[in-house]
């Protein structure tokens, strides 16, 4: 392959997956840009995607484990011993009528994904890091506005007009995880004369550029809502024209009963957001010409199927839903099927999260994939036998990560050295998972493999298509997991796998649009309608709800008590206050993605003038002052369930009652990544097998922080 | 006077280090094989958080060569390896006349000349002269990531500053590189 010169692919350093150019010379990736005709933005991580690709630790071969799981001790195979030891598991797993025992954990960054149809065509399960991240808020933005079961969409930022507001909660956009280009939006939109509100318990970047930063509790997003909510009701400032119109009747009188005693008095008791503050940001709103509001799960979690209702609520009553600088509402480009579609299992009847001992406690749960959250448990309750994990690193995301490791190395019975019986690890690098894998398989980067991405989840919201193509040869014997699972299917269920290969994979679904991957080629690699459209509904004749019209109140949650969303914080922080004074605060910088290697075993992005070194602990200095803790000191952390030492960093960007953690460090395996004081946040937090009382059980996992002391 | 310049905008500057990773690939200075702080850079970022919680501001900016008026890399240098071009205003070092003393190292006030151990010479920012040759951006203005750095005639950017009703931040823009930001 020589492709000298600039060529339009996707970066995948993280899971905005951007529009790039990469520059190739002799063979050799050399520059990295944004693509103008996509948003025209690539950030630092994108920039260092050269190092990622040229990183000495690159796997070239397929591994097996020679040492006990957790060792990392292993020798060299060949692909086609490898890929026997899979079909051989997988195919034992299926005549034992446990063929949804076995989990593939991968990000799934297109529905045109062939591992995701392998999953369904052999009847395993797809899992990810969503039900961490957001499924709450999907699941609140489904029960209220209906539509596609959307990630995360960011307000449009480019469309915001003057006076706007743009609220991020708990939200670090200028991290660039939606897209590259939301910085520039953002920071455009302020020169029109939108305004900039930060709420977070920490002064981050985006802190830095907003015209208000509310240093708010952790968890206090849904008190906060509410007392504006209340302020903006009971003061008549709603959008009289959009509640008349496009809300369920009798919601609105539900919600103003309910709203009644959330007075922003009562509301700052809980949030510790001034009432003066909260009627403030609440009159802004009603003024404001479009509300865009950004979160993830919001501050830190622990309520967040509350939060997502209380958002959707403030949106629905200032009007701001799929209008310009208000929420998007995300269409899904029309592809063509291929046949035949396989079903996949239930996984309400069969999913591990169903089959173990707190079933029960999964009734509400109704989220679309595995959670990744419960992994360890389900080892436990054998029901999960073979787990692939690709572009992730549960050993050290998952909260509680010594509950995971401990779970993945349980003795099995008879033949079974474990319980788990086949772990494999799909990695560019080697990772704190692979160490526990029996089968460590050396990925293709996204510079050397072909892939076709269409999400309605992307930042550019309208209908789009994104091909990833090969700029450079794979080095060694990479192979990229979807040519893996291609050959896997063909294998085991080829009825679902009568195609050639991942192009005509792709072809068969293009030529819906009229589309090829060859014509794509010819048209620069991107396709779009060119527009996200607004107000959607009003064509459609109403929204994706059962009534058409936007559900306030969830009668379905009744029994939990969920019908209306509940002000209070997190569970994991009305506990033990006295004794974990602290609430860590688990923080993200545009430098590192997840726990990944991509990132954090990067020289560039741990390069202290490239990138962050160090993670030391963030604590207010006022504080540190008032405990005795000097700069630099090494303290203790502990929570109910970890303990950790880390090096205290005095910072006056963190309120007093929280400490602070940059997630994802602490990694014992990479050349580089196992530099610096690397400390892992999720080694504090208790895992969440040990705790689903205080689970969001609609929405998914909340706790991604928890309490701690200073020992 | 002739002065082509860079132009720093205090406002959009979020310290985001795309700029250096950019600039990094783009001179060849990537270097698969180094450790975290090994790796030569042309620009590096300063943050000055300010206040106390929870009033606070936060400034970032990136540095680098400032092309200086008056350079004291080029007086310090004994090998006349060291020139500002009339024609542009921007100081190259030649790499193959540089000896390997380092004086301009020392002597400069924003340390910002790099060294290469492997070759025995110095070098730095030529504000990405073969790129300008060819009517292109230097690679720091073309990568920003929030669009806050700007390139040209140093006169034109400071008009384009003042009829933007920025100002210019006379500390910080001694030299040839310009920092401006609303005015308070």
């Amino acid at each position: 392959m020589e492709r000298n010169g600039w060529t339009p692919t996707a970066c995948y350093q993280c899971k905005a997956e951007c529009a790039i150019l990469v520059r190739v010379e002799d063979g050799v990736v050399k520059e990295i840009k944004g693509n103008p005709k996509g948003r025209g933005k690539a950030c630092v991580k994108g920039m260092a995607g050269v190092s990622l690709q040229y990183n000495p630790d690159r796997l070239t071969h397929p591994l097996k484990r020679v040492g006990k799981r957790g060792e990392g001790k292993f020798e060299r195979i060949s692909w086609d011993e490898a890929m026997d030891i899979m079909a051989d598991k997988l195919t034992d797993l299926k005549e034992r009528g446990e063929a949804h025992k076995f989990t593939a954990s991968f990000f799934p960054h297109s529905i045109t994904d062939p591992k995701w149809r392998f999953l369904d065509a052999y009847g395993g399960f797809i899992n990810t890091a969503l039900p961490h991240c957001d499924s709450a808020k999907i699941l609140s933005f489904i029960k209220a506005m209906g539509g596609v079961p959307n990630h995360h969409i960011p307000p449009a930022f480019d469309t915001v007009p003057k006076g706007g507001i743009m609220i991020m909660a708990g939200r670090h956009a200028f991290g660039c995880l939606d897209d590259a280009a939301v910085p520039r939006d953002i920071l455009n939109a302020k020169e029109r004369g939108a305004k900039l509100v930060v709420i977070d318990p920490l002064f981050t970047a985006d802190a830095a550029k907003a015209d208000w930063w509310i240093p708010i509790k952790p968890a206090g997003d849904t008190a906060l809502f509410l007392g504006m909510i209340n302020h903006i009701v009971t003061n008549e400032l709603y959008n009289k024209k959009f509640v008349e119109n496009w809300i369920r009747e009798g919601d609105f009188d539900k919600l103003k009963e309910y709203i009644a005693d959330k007075t922003p008095q009562a509301m700052s008791v809980i949030c510790d957001v001034s009432a003066k503050n909260i009627v403030k940001l609440a009159d802004m709103c009603a003024a404001a010409p479009s509300v865009g509001i950004d979160s993830f799960k919001g501050i830190m979690l622990g309520q967040a199927m509350d939060f997502g209702h209380a958002w959707t609520m403030l949106l629905a009553v200032t009007g701001n839903i799929d209008n310009p600088g208000g929420q998007p509402l995300p269409s899904l480009t029309p592809m063509s099927p291929v046949e035949p579609i396989p079903t996949g299992p239930d996984l309400s009847e069969l999913g591990w999260h169903r089959t173990g001992p707190n079933r029960d406690m999964f009734d509400n749960y109704g989220f679309i994939m595995e959670p990744t959250w419960y992994e360890a448990q389900a080892i436990k309750d054998d029901g999960l036998k073979m787990l692939l994990v690709s572009e992730c690193n549960p050993a050290m995301t998952e909260m509680g990560q010594d509950e995971w490791r401990k779970a993945v190395c349980m003795a099995g019975e008879g033949d079974e050295e474990y319980k788990l019986e086949l772990m494999v690890s799909y990695e560019l690098m080697l990772s704190e998972t692979s160490k526990y894998a029996d089968l460590v398989l050396p990925d293709k980067s996204y510079f050397e493999r072909w892939e076709l991405m269409y999400m309605p989840w992307w930042y550019n919201f309208g209908q789009g298509i994104l091909l990833r193509q090969p700029v450079v040869e794979a080095a060694g014997e990479c192979r990229h997991s979807n040519e893996v699972f291609i050959e896997l299917g063909k294998r085991l269920t080829p009825e679902y796998f009568d195609f050639k290969d991942d192009l005509e994979f792709y072809d068969i679904q293009l030529a819906g649009l009229g589309l090829s991957v060859e014509k794509l080629l010819e048209m620069g690699g991107i396709w779009t309608t060119g527009t996200m459209g607004f107000r959607k509904y009003e064509q459609a004749g109403g929204f994706g709800t059962p009534s058409g019209k936007v559900h306030l109140y969830w009668e379905d949650l009744e029994a939990v008590d969920q019908a209306m969303p509940r002000p209070g914080l997190a569970a994991e922080y009305e506990v033990d206050v006295d004794k974990y004074p602290f609430i860590l605060v688990s923080y993200r910088t545009i430098f590192h993605q997840g726990s990944g290697q991509w990132t954090h075993n990067n020289p560039q992005l741990r390069d202290p003038v490239s990138g962050m070194y160090d993670n030391p602990v963030l604590i207010n200095t006022a504080k540190a002052v008032e405990l005795g803790i000097a700069n630099g000191d090494v303290i203790t952390l502990r929570s109910r369930t970890g303990e950790v030492q880390a090096r205290a960093k005095l910072s006056e960007r963190i309120r007093p009652d929280c400490l602070g953690l940059h997630h994802g460090f602490g990694s014992t395996i990479g050349r580089v990544a196992v530099t610096g004081d690397g400390v892992s946040d999720n080694a504090l937090i208790p895992d969440s097998g040990s705790t689903l009382e205080w689970q969001d059980m609609v929405g998914g996992e909340s706790h991604v922080s928890t309490r701690v002391s200073i020992v | 006077m002739t002065q082509l310049s860079l132009m720093v905008d205090l406002d959009r500057c979020i310290g985001c280090k795309t700029c250096i990773v950019a600039c990094r690939n783009a001179n060849d200075l990537t270097d698969h094989e180094a450790m975290p702080g090994q790796m030569p850079h042309y620009l590096r970022v300063e943050s000055v958080r300010e206040g106390v919680f929870p009033n606070l501001s936060l400034t970032s900016r990136v540095i680098p060569c400032q092309h200086c008026k008056n350079a004291q890399c080029i007086k310090a240098c004994d090998s006349d390896a060291i020139t500002k071009d009339p024609g542009t205003g921007i100081v190259h070092i030649d790499t193959d006349k540089c000896n390997g003393a380092k004086a301009c190292m020392e002597a400069c006030p924003y340390d910002v000349i790099q060294f290469d151990e492997l070759n025995g010479h110095a070098h730095k920012c030529d504000m990405c002269s073969a790129k300008i040759a060819m009517g292109e951006e230097p690679v720091c203005v073309e990568s920003c990531l929030t669009d806050a750095l700007s390139f040209g005639e140093k006169e034109l950017l400071k008009q384009s500053a003042l009829d933007a009703g920025k100002e210019i931040v006379k500390k910080m823009s001694a030299q040839s590189v310009l920092y401006v930001r609303t005015p308070a």
